[in-house]
């Protein structure tokens, strides 16, 4: 049991001791209500110093312990009714099942879109963040640079906050819910905005975003020939032997469509071989798909959400 | 002893209530309300000792956002950090309905025997 509270940093940092080994999201989450109420709290009793108020918040609000526990209690239930347990094919022990039931979880499909979608993503964040940077720097001797910098600063959160909505769609992982709050220094009250820019220039999780929101072009650029790449061999080596026949079968393709060489796909004794070419590498790349989804969790954790949460 | 019974058995009977509660009071209320707000109102609704702790609002509103119950948007504010006002939906007045029957069927019951029935 961690002693009473003094202060609201003090509370919001024993609520992060206690929350400790939770997903970073939930963690995210929680404080942010916290500071949302013990903010609330001390503004409506200008009377009273902080101190004075926190004292009285086990008995109101409840004392860190209590409220992680009401979130770990809540989150469980939550996820239990959301997301009933199904029997998955992934989960077989039928080492072919578990190989192909790729086929049956819709995260693939749905991580298979989003390296697809990266590159158009990844172009709009490597233009904001360009742009800003380089607007921001070119108006910094005027009067306008500075707010226009604040202003970019703030489109970038969003993206970011944005871009871990997506994921969570995509992934199931749970990302934040609500933008972070950079907060107001104890025992001033609200923070003015000079100590508000202060500390979202000293926190590092500002300059990460933006390199995430800059890393996201090459990263979505390569998740995109990947994907493009794996679907047109792996559907061309699937219909190359049955275009072939086809053709030969008095079919006419002379609108435009070629055909591998004929004189190899044609061979029926290697047709198979192609076609399972082609089923293995659209498999192969249905479970790099999964995987580049969840190592894009791992890395917009590290860049997106606050450190040390 | 005496004292943590009562609180275990208080913090069974808050698990489905709170939630029954907060759909009564924002179906109720005609404006949107923020987790502040919510709690204050019921804090100020109860006299005495509370019956749960503020910060239980909090998830639950949350979860009742998740299952599509509420809807919820952001409102800057300039006392700390932007606030989430909630508002009840039409399933979640459907659900209230059909919990507040339920509830007031437990309620009749569990008096029967508690009360030491009615004449």
């Amino acid at each position: 049991m961690n002693r009473a509270p003094r202060s609201i940093d003090e509370y919001l940092r024993q609520l992060r001791e206690v929350l400790q080994g939770a997903d970073p999201a939930l963690i995210q989450d929680a404080l942010y209500d916290a500071e949302e109420y013990l903010r609330a709290e001390c503004a409506s009793h200008p009377e009273k110093s902080e101190a004075d108020v926190l004292e009285l918040i086990a008995s109101t609000y409840g004392a860190p312990e209590e409220v992680a526990a009401a979130y770990r209690d809540t989150e469980a239930k939550v996820n239990a009714a959301l997301r009933p347990v199904i029997p998955r094919a992934t989960e077989s022990p039928n080492p072919l099942r578990r190989f192909f039931g790729v086929f049956s979880d819709s995260r693939a499909y749905l991580s298979l879109f989003y390296m697809l979608l990266t590159l158009v993503t990844g172009i709009i964040y490597f233009t904001v963040v360009v742009t800003g940077l380089s607007l921001s720097a070119g108006l910094a001797i005027l009067i306008i640079g500075f707010p226009f910098f604040l202003a970019f600063i703030g489109i970038a959160r969003v993206l970011a906050l944005g871009e871990g909505r997506l994921l969570e769609a995509i992934t199931g992982e749970r990302m934040p819910r609500r933008p972070v709050h950079p907060g107001a220094r104890p025992g001033f009250g609200p923070a003015g905005i000079l100590t508000r820019v202060g500390e979202m220039l000293k926190d590092p999780r500002t300059w990460t975003t933006l390199a995430y929101l800059l890393l996201m072009l090459p990263v979505g650029i390569f998740y995109f020939v990947v994907a493009i790449t794996g679907i047109s061999i792996g559907v061309a080596l699937i219909a190359g032997p049955f275009l072939v026949m086809a053709q030969h079968l008095g079919w006419d393709f002379n609108d435009g469509i070629s055909v591998m060489q004929p004189a190899v796909l044609a061979a029926p004794l290697i047709a198979p071989f192609t076609i399972a070419l082609g089923v293995l590498i659209l498999t192969l790349l249905m479970h790099a798909a999964r995987g580049i989804g969840r190592a894009q969790v791992v890395l917009a954790r590290a860049l997106l959400v606050k450190p040390g949460m | 002893m005496d004292e943590s019974h009562a609180r275990k058995f208080q913090k069974d009977l808050n698990a489905g209530l709170v939630a029954l509660v907060l759909l009564g009071v924002l179906s109720r209320s005609a404006e949107d309300l923020y987790g502040y707000e919510i709690a204050k109102q019921l804090q100020k609704a109860n006299e005495g000792e509370p019956l749960f702790k503020e910060g239980t609002v909090y998830p639950v509103l949350r979860a009742l956002s998740a299952n599509g119950l509420l809807t919820s948007r952001i409102v800057p504010s300039y006392s700390g950090p932007p606030r989430r006002y909630y508002r009840i939906t039409a399933e979640g007045r459907a659900v209230l309905a059909d919990w507040s029957g339920i509830w007031r069927q437990t309620r009749d019951f569990v008096d029967r025997f508690v009360e030491g029935g009615d004449e």
